[in-house]
């Protein structure tokens, strides 16, 4: 059950700002859909004294797609994301995060920023974006800088973010024609359920070579984490099944996975050997 | 036989607007004047002693508080419906040692539940905290700690020693010759796990005290005459002055098949409150509550080379967690599902129930019938495989069918089939699924290996039988015949979202003869009702419909009576058909066509002329259990690079005699193969052996049970229905829910064996589960089981 907390709805962002800053005394915790937020307040695995919504500020959701960049507002749904038309073309292993995310209520509900904020390394929405190249921008009383997503995280539940900065939006460069994002998770069921392994793969190819390389995992470390020994295995080679098979178990030497509820370590590292080879060969076979 | 005008057709759930509209009433939307709310505080250790409890601070905050000392110090059990030398009495309304996660230690009411809440984080508790014992093997040696040193049995205390709550040995023929007839004996081991009822709604209560020293109590139950009389027990209250009340209950699986715990302790907040009190369990303390039974069997079967039993042995191990619920039962079940799937000349049972510090363990949709048939239809499969037999012949040469006796209730209940649609089943699912096509077991080596298995199984319909047993079975209903034609009928069977009410309305419309439109389901109370012993057992329509048939009977005779003497006509010759278009039963005699009277006009006559009320009410025990027949044929494939098995297909057939509602029996059979797959292959209550703990510490995020996504789709679920007749039934009819269940799990462990060439024993059959028997099978290890990195934090989501 909830305890009691103050509630502030701003509808500006610098509104924002101030109440996470100090507000009325102490800092409030932003709260965008609440379904990792809520839910860790309902379990007092967190009881913030303050909390201020992000919902009234409608500029803080929504995709751009300009010439060269797809830029995420911070309270963009999973919804959203699953409904876009020009993510189709330049991001799809996120959409494809977004289809196996939760269940209905909760991808109308739950956002971008929250899904990295929350810093679970079970966020799916996480290893696409960091296969992408994503940027995290935060913004603060002070100013604002952008970090690399695959250099936000620094250890279990925690982040280079400051408490009084929020992340106001979330970039990447849009890919070139000749290159292929996917992504794939394993549950203990098919909706609405936590990731036991979710592996995201981002891969260029030209002239029969391969350019760039990214594989991204989930649920599998302290972190979502780069396999990054096992990307450079694979950059500026012509791909085969024994090198993606080596890469594949390069990844799962990165991981640290352990035993839980959800699954056992074992099954985990066998899980990234399989789903890691399965995109990469999908991603070759596509663009050969 | 006339031909059925309302039985066998489908219809509208009468209580469906509501439910759908949102304006049904469950428990937890009584809101009354003056009406406080509840919040319990639970134990957050396994095994505990209570030293001391400060409600101080709850107090001041002006909360009325309840501890071990506030409550009646009377030991109940409750589930009340064991014969009293079967009934075990261990707990209290409060306990005062905890004996399970979760255990409620005391309670608070405040003017809000946020209130409750936190007057209930202000009650300080000292425990002192004793040894957590979660396996059941470790609960028997002779230095594990007590969890009850003694208990009541009957009136009398019963030591426990070794936390073995009770055994059974039931033996009938000669075992030792049995196997020596035998030219082969197959003996395996089993592991059933300990899921959630997960039904929707949690348990709730609503307790007003009433000015006359009464109470009136609005519960989640099963059973709104056991948990009056229960109550009247522990409170010393007459039963005239407990008032229970029928409220919509939303779904159940049996985890309301006894008088819930909360119910006693809202009760005493309310009567110490001096007001109505309100108590709704969060999802997280439901969890905590009940849990199905976890068995270990081991079965051993003794055939002949031409593949016919000859003797069987079965050993189980129930782990009932911390309280004694019906252990007896329990055992009693498992002996007689067992037996009467197959005919064994010779059979030994014994079952040992142990106490563990886990959630206790209560009847859940098949009570020990899902986890007797995993083990009878896995050994049954293999049987066959090793003897070169087809697994249908061979089960339709040894099962207990027409003629047979069949116990499923345990020895004390026992009656003769008399209704058999088991070869019809088979044939016709075996034709559907195209059993002859199915692949060679293990012959398969690509990525996704397809197989096809089945089982066959049953439910009893009621705990009936022709003396009195182990169980009390017996229900009551009121027929009346309204002024205007419409009948109203009062009886206190509770419809756990199945249809049983509407049955028993379809059950009275065709034996009046008027439109099942007319024919009403009465609030219910316990004021007002006769007894019924409990939705269970599959009895609702067989039992509660066979009680309806009889007072429906008696009313009718009265109505003919008043008929033939308005009429002119004798009663003999007089019948009454439903005419749709008046929305009336008509009264007329075939051969004279111009005599006629609608039932309306009939009673309203009686009325006007003070002839009296069309009215009869009446008792019935069933003298049989007929067995319900189902079997399940189902396809999988697996994909063997991540264990990952999907339902491609079901057929799923049953043999309840008439079918009286078919859409809402084809919801059963549907229902059942979700409820049991998810028993196969997805839940998997993990209890942590050093904490006590659920390893989803009650959450749904880790305590998951299948989704819409995991069922096959609809247009490859296939449900048909066997063409027999219970003559003892309603109608012809007998149950069919839990039976919908029963075989599911077998068929899932037969059809992996037919994909991969391994057998499963254990459930849940996981992803990760298959994928370390795949290795097995080819001598490998896991990826990383030998190279396993030193753990880290890590994984854990939220
Ligand atoms: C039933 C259920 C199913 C779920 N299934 C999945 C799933 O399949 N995959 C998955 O990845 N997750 C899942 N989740 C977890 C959760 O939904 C996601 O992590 C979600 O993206 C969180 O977003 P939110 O907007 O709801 O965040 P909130 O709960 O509002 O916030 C989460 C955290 O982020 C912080 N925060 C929010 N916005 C900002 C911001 N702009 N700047 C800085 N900090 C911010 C909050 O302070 C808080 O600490 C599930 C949750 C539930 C309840």
């Amino acid at each position: 059950m909830l305890s009691g907390f103050e509630l502030d709805l701003p509808d500006t962002l610098v509104g924002v700002l101030d109440l996470i800053a100090d507000g009325r005394g102490t800092p409030a915790v932003p709260l965008a859909g609440g379904t990792s937020l809520i839910v860790d307040m309902r379990a007092r695995r967190t009881m913030p004294n303050a909390v201020v919504w992000l919902g009234k500020i409608p500029e803080l959701r929504g995709i751009q797609v300009t010439q060269d960049h797809v830029r995420l507002g911070p309270c963009t749904t999973v919804s959203d994301i699953l409904n876009s038309d020009e993510l189709a073309g330049s991001g799809v292993s996120l959409v494809r995060a977004a289809e196996a995310f939760g269940g209905q209520m909760v991808r109308n509900a739950a956002t971008v920023a929250g899904n990295i904020a929350c810093n679970s390394p079970a966020s799916d929405l996480v290893p696409p974006l960091m296969a992408l190249d994503a940027e995290v921008i935060l913004e603060s009383r002070s100013g604002s800088r952008t970090v690399a997503l695959d250099r936000y995280f620094t250890g279990y539940k925690e982040d280079v973010r400051r408490t009084d900065e929020l992340i106001t939006g979330i970039s990447w460069k849009r890919q070139e024609e000749s290159s292929v994002d996917l992504f794939h998770k394993l549950a203990r069921r098919k909706g609405d359920a936590i990731t036991v392994v979710g592996v995201a793969v981002n891969m260029a190819v030209s002239d029969g070579t391969c350019m760039r390389a990214r594989i991204a995992l989930g649920a599998v470390a302290p972190t979502v984490l780069r396999a990054k020994r096992a990307e450079s295995m694979l950059e500026g080679e012509t791909l085969t099944p024994g090198l993606i098979e080596a890469a594949a178990r390069q990844a799962t030497e990165e991981a640290s996975p352990i035993d839980d509820v959800r699954a056992s370590a074992t099954y985990r590292r066998h899980g990234i050997q399989v789903l890691t080879a399965r995109l990469l060969t999908q991603a070759w076979g596509r663009l050969t | 036989m006339r031909e059925l005008r309302s039985i066998g057709k489908s219809a509208w759930r009468k209580d469906g607007i509501a439910k759908v509209t949102g304006a049904e009433q469950y428990a937890s939307d009584v809101l009354l004047p003056r009406m406080w709310h509840a919040r319990v505080v639970h134990s957050p250790y396994a095994h505990a002693r209570i030293i001391s409890i400060d409600t101080t601070a709850a107090e001041a905050m002006g909360a009325v508080c309840l501890t071990y000392d506030d409550v009646p110090k009377v030991r109940y059990n409750e589930r009340i419906v064991s014969t009293p030398p079967h009934l075990y009495r261990d707990r209290q309304v409060l306990a005062d040692k905890a004996r399970h996660v979760g255990e409620a230690v005391a309670a608070v009411a405040a003017p809000t539940e946020r209130a409750a809440e936190l007057a209930a984080r202000a009650i300080e508790i000292e425990y002192e905290v004793l040894e957590t014992i979660v396996d059941p093997e470790a609960a028997m040696r002779p230095d594990a700690e007590p969890i009850h040193s003694s208990v009541l049995l009957g009136g009398t205390e019963l030591p426990i020693d070794n936390n073995v709550a009770v055994n059974r040995t039931i033996e009938v023929g000669d075992i030792e010759s049995g196997f020596a007839r035998a030219d082969h004996i197959f003996e395996r081991e089993f592991h059933t796990s300990r899921i959630y009822h997960a039904q929707m709604e949690t348990k709730s209560v609503v307790c007003r005290p009433e000015a006359d020293g009464g109470i009136t109590v609005w519960p989640t139950t099963q059973s709104i005459h056991n948990v009056r009389q229960l109550l009247g027990e522990i409170f010393s209250i007459p039963l005239h002055k407990v008032n229970v009340k029928r409220v919509a209950i939303g779904g159940t699986f049996g985890s309301s098949i006894q008088m819930n715990s909360v119910i006693p302790i809202c009760t005493a907040l309310a009567l110490k409150a001096r007001r109505p009190v309100r108590l709704v369990s969060t999802r997280e303390e439901d969890i905590y509550d009940h849990t199905r039974y976890e068995t270990r069997i081991r079965l051993k079967l003794g055939v002949t080379d031409d593949g016919k039993l000859v003797a069987g042995q079965m050993e189980a191990l129930a782990d009932i967690g911390a309280h004694n619920i019906q252990a007896f039962a329990l055992l009693s079940v498992l002996a007689g599902w067992w037996v009467s799937l197959y005919e064994l000349p010779a059979m030994r049972f014994h079952g040992t129930a142990v106490y563990t510090n886990k959630a206790p363990s209560c009847a859940m949709q098949g009570f020990g019938n899902p986890q007797a048939t995993f083990a009878t239809e896995t050994l049954m499969d293999e049987i066959a495989e090793k003897l070169e037999l087809d697994a249908i012949e061979f089960k339709l040469e040894n099962y207990v069918g027409l003629g047979g006796t069949f116990w499923g209730q345990g020895p004390s209940v026992q009656s003769i089939v008399q209704s058999d649609g088991v070869p019809e089943l088979l044939r016709v699912g075996s034709d559907k699924i195209g059993w002859q096509n199915r692949p060679d077991p293990g012959s398969q080596t690509g990525r996704y290996r397809r197989g096809i298995g089945m089982a066959r199984g049953f439910h009893t319909s009621g705990a009936g039988a022709p003396k009195p047993g182990e169980v009390i079975d017996y229900s009551g209903a009121l027929v009346k015949i309204n002024e205007d034609g419409t009948v109203d009928v009062v009886h206190a069977m509770m419809d756990h979202g199945g249809g049983t009410l509407d049955a028993i309305a379809k059950i009275v419309a065709e034996e009046l003869g008027v439109p099942v439109n007319c024919v009403g389901i009465s609030p219910a109370d316990t004021l007002t009702t006769v007894y019924d012993v409990v939705t269970h057992a599959t009895r609702g329509v067989y039992a509660g419909g066979g009680a309806a048939l009889k007072a429906a009977r008696k009313a009718k005779a009265i109505l003919l009576d008043y008929a033939a003497r308005v009429l002119g006509i004798e009663v003999d010759a007089l019948v009454i058909e439903p005419d749709e278009d008046l929305c009336q039963g008509v009264i007329h005699c075939p051969s004279v066509p111009e005599r006629s009277i609608t039932v309306g006009a009939l009673a309203k006559l009686c009325q006007t002329n003070s002839w009296g009320s069309i009215a009869a009410v009446e008792s019935l025990r069933q003298v049989n259990a007929p067995p319900a027949y189902v079997s399940y044929f189902i396809e999988v494939s697996v994909d063997t690079e991540t264990g990952h098995i999907e339902t491609r297909r079901v057929v799923v057939g049953a043999d309840c005699g008439t079918v009286v509602n078919p859409a809402m029996a084809v919801g059963q059979l549907e229902g059942g193969l979700s409820k049991g797959t998810g028993y196969a292959l997805v839940e998997d209550a993990q209890w942590d052996p050093e904490t006590g703990q659920l390893a989803s510490r009650g959450y749904w995020v880790d305590a998951k049970i299948p989704s819409i996504s995991e069922s096959p789709r609809l247009e490859n679920i296939e449900t048909y229905f066997a063409d027999t007749y219970e003559p003892t039934g309603p109608y012809g009819a007998k149950g069919v829910g839990e039976a919908a269940t029963n075989p599911c799990a077998a068929a899932y462990a037969n059809a992996l064996h037919n994909a991969l060439g391994i057998r499963f024993r254990q459930l849940p059959i996981t992803p990760e589960l298959v994928l370390a028997k795949l290795r097995a099978q080819a001598g490998e290890t896991l990826l990383g089981g030998q190279t396993a990195g030193p753990a880290s934090a890590g994984s854990r989501g939220t």
